[in-house]
């Protein structure tokens, strides 16, 4: 299984990109539309010319056709061959590669089962939901037993829930199939759940390249930070582990109280968007509230960052200009302050 | 609500005139229609013969103008190269220039060195069947090529793209992806350039003359019928034409409604 590594490659907007993708690896190229991530794929693909050099495991590709390179690509749009049955999408390559009809036949039944597609083995593209069009495809992407995949936002066409269970189940085949895998995303969340590293990836160049803890804990350049959408990090001084599965920690004098999953915490990321503030107080339980006093103001296009001081700590909040308006807030006023439980991440040690 | 409906009936009212303009030149033929001599013009063996060399010459024409245009159909569909713009505007060649002038420019050429050569040392194409071939083969040949890559423009590029990476090369991603899903268009293309070059007239005529039992084809039949004030004949001759013309579009319409893949 290969290790992949892009010198100094240049196309379009990218301008002397370096990467390395280690054997078996699954790495995530995130960023905004128009980065460059899909032409990164295309250029590890062989699909366009490209400035620069790619190796696979030391070998150089460069003058090595797409059809010769052994490399699955699942396309943004999928485009399943609409003239072939979903059974026959799936062994299309391996037919091509001249493979014989008994290890077709296995390799086919072995992947309709591992995607849960197997009643759907004689139908034809056209009936088939969105969901079910995506197995199809990321089973004919690898079954001619592909050494490299490409995967271009394999889950953004699908509904949340549905994109929820693919992602689970893309990760759990694709480090069954100890494949190295490059797949890109323009939602970090998606693909924190299952890549290895993350790169970001803004305007054509490489903002940093890290695993995705690192990346929410350590963003390396301002760019990153922004994508990550500024999280505010909080060191955690003191974990208590509380009765109904719930961990207490102080960050400096803000106690959160958090699910408890078996380790200690050291930091906290908390998105801006996460925190909501409030000039009444909000009804409900106590906690994960707060009360603070604002800072700084700083009113943007279509929503206002408020800096507001909690226990030592200064957060950053964020709120769309439309609820800053019908609230009364001013620097140096009292705001009432919730986190958002469910999007916090943990550096957990 | 009203304005709609008005204008509704106007635009059908502008396509049944084309229809009854038609329908109307089609019913005038009868009137001139005798079933006897039908019969005796149909079974006549100059009308056989010619039934026959239009149903044999239009048929090896369209044989040969889509294998041309397929290739070529493909690199005009999918590839930048120089000159493209060119080529894709000189296939209009047929439908912009009459086809007399097309027979013209022809013969003009066989009476160049380079067409004289051809004409010595190779095929005999002035009044020859060969002729006839060659003229169907040049007015149809730019416009199946057009067909058929807009059947090819309609599916997408991505699909190769898909088969080269599964391992295809080129050829094969062309002759099992793209070449099964444009077979619909490829196929009514086809129909369409055997209906044109069965009623090719003009630069059949200027190439391949019109004699009576060996380049008469049934447009020059009719041609012929007409010139020697033979009415009932034409109109039997016409009606033939129409008969298999018709038909052939009517088989054209159904292939082209069903649903397609892409």
């Amino acid at each position: 299984m290969p290790r992949i590594e892009l010198n100094n490659i240049s196309k379009y907007a990218l301008s002397n990109i370096d990467l390395i993708v280690e054997d078996k690896e699954i790495l995530a190229l995130v960023g905004p539309n128009g980065a460059g991530k899909s032409t990164v794929l295309n250029i590890i693909a062989g699909l366009v010319s490209y400035k620069g050099e790619v190796y696979f495991d030391g070998k150089n590709m460069d003058r090595v056709p797409p059809h010769k390179r052994g490399i699955g690509y699942l396309f943004q749009d999928l485009a399943l061959f609409p003239h072939l049955t979903v059974a026959a999408n799936i062994a299309y390559g391996l037919k091509i590669q001249g493979y014989g009809q008994t290890v077709i036949e296995k390799r086919v039944n072995e992947l309709v089962d591992a995607l849960h597609i197997g009643k759907l083995r004689d139908r034809f593209p056209n009936n088939l939901s969105g969901g079910e069009k995506q197995r199809v495809a990321i089973a004919r992407a690898v079954a001619p037993f592909q050494k490299i995949l490409l995967l271009d936002e394999p889950t953004s066409s699908l509904d949340a829930q549905t994109s929820k269970y693919l992602r689970a189940e893309l990760s759990t085949l694709l480090r069954k199939l100890e494949i190295t895998a490059v797949f890109v995303m323009h939602d970090l969340l998606g693909a924190e759940e299952i890549a290895d590293r993350i790169a970001i990836i803004h305007k054509g160049r490489i903002e940093q390249v890290a695993s995705p803890t690192d990346i929410f804990f350590q963003p390396k350049t301002a760019i990153v930070n922004e994508f990550i959408g500024m999280p505010n990090i909080l060191n955690c001084d003191v974990c208590r582990i509380l009765s109904s599965g719930l961990i207490e920690v102080m960050c400096g004098e803000m106690r959160i109280v958090l699910p408890y999953e078996g380790t200690t915490i050291k930091k906290i990321a908390i998105p801006p968007h996460d925190i909501y503030i409030s000039d009444a107080k909000p009804p409900g339980p106590e906690l994960n509230r707060y009360t603070g006093i604002i800072t700084e103001i700083i009113p943007l296009r279509s929503i206002v960052r408020v800096k507001v001081l909690i226990g030592g700590n200064t957060l950053l909040a964020e709120l769309p200009m439309e609820t800053f308006v019908e609230m009364n807030l001013e620097k140096g006023g009292e705001v009432f302050a919730i986190v958002k439980l469910r999007r916090l991440r943990y550096f957990e040690t | 609500m009203d304005n709609k409906v008005t204008f509704k009936r106007l635009t059908i009212t502008f396509s049944v005139f084309i229809f009854f303009l038609y329908v109307g030149l089609i019913f005038s033929l009868f009137y001139f229609f005798k079933g006897p001599l039908f019969l005796d013009t149909l079974l006549s063996g100059r009308t056989l013969f010619s039934l026959r060399l239009s149903l044999f010459t239009a048929s090896i024409t369209t044989v040969i103008s889509v294998f041309f245009a397929i290739p070529s159909a493909y690199a005009l569909s999918r590839f930048n190269f120089f000159g493209r713009q060119i080529i894709d505007t000189v296939l209009e060649l047929p439908m912009i220039v009459s086809p007399v002038a097309l027979g013209a420019m022809i013969l003009i050429f066989f009476n160049t060195p380079a067409g004289g050569f051809v004409q010595d040392h190779g095929v005999q194409f002035v009044f020859t069947v060969y002729g006839i071939l060659l003229a169907q083969f040049i007015t149809t040949v730019g416009i199946a090529t057009r067909l058929i890559k807009a059947a090819m423009d309609e599916i997408p590029a991505r699909y190769e793209e898909v088969a080269r990476t599964l391992g295809a090369s080129p050829l094969k991603a062309f002759l099992t992806i793209t070449l099964p899903l444009s077979k619909k268009g490829i196929i009514a293309s086809s129909i369409l350039t055997w209906a044109k070059a069965l009623g090719e007239f003009g630069a059949t005529i200027t190439i391949a003359g019109s004699m009576a039992m060996k380049t008469e084809t049934i447009p020059i039949a009719i041609f012929m019928r007409l010139a020697g004030a033979d009415i009932e004949g034409t109109a039997v001759l016409v009606l033939i034409l129409i008969g298999i013309g018709l038909s052939v579009l009517y088989g054209v319409r159904l292939l082209v409604d069903r649903k397609s893949y892409v």
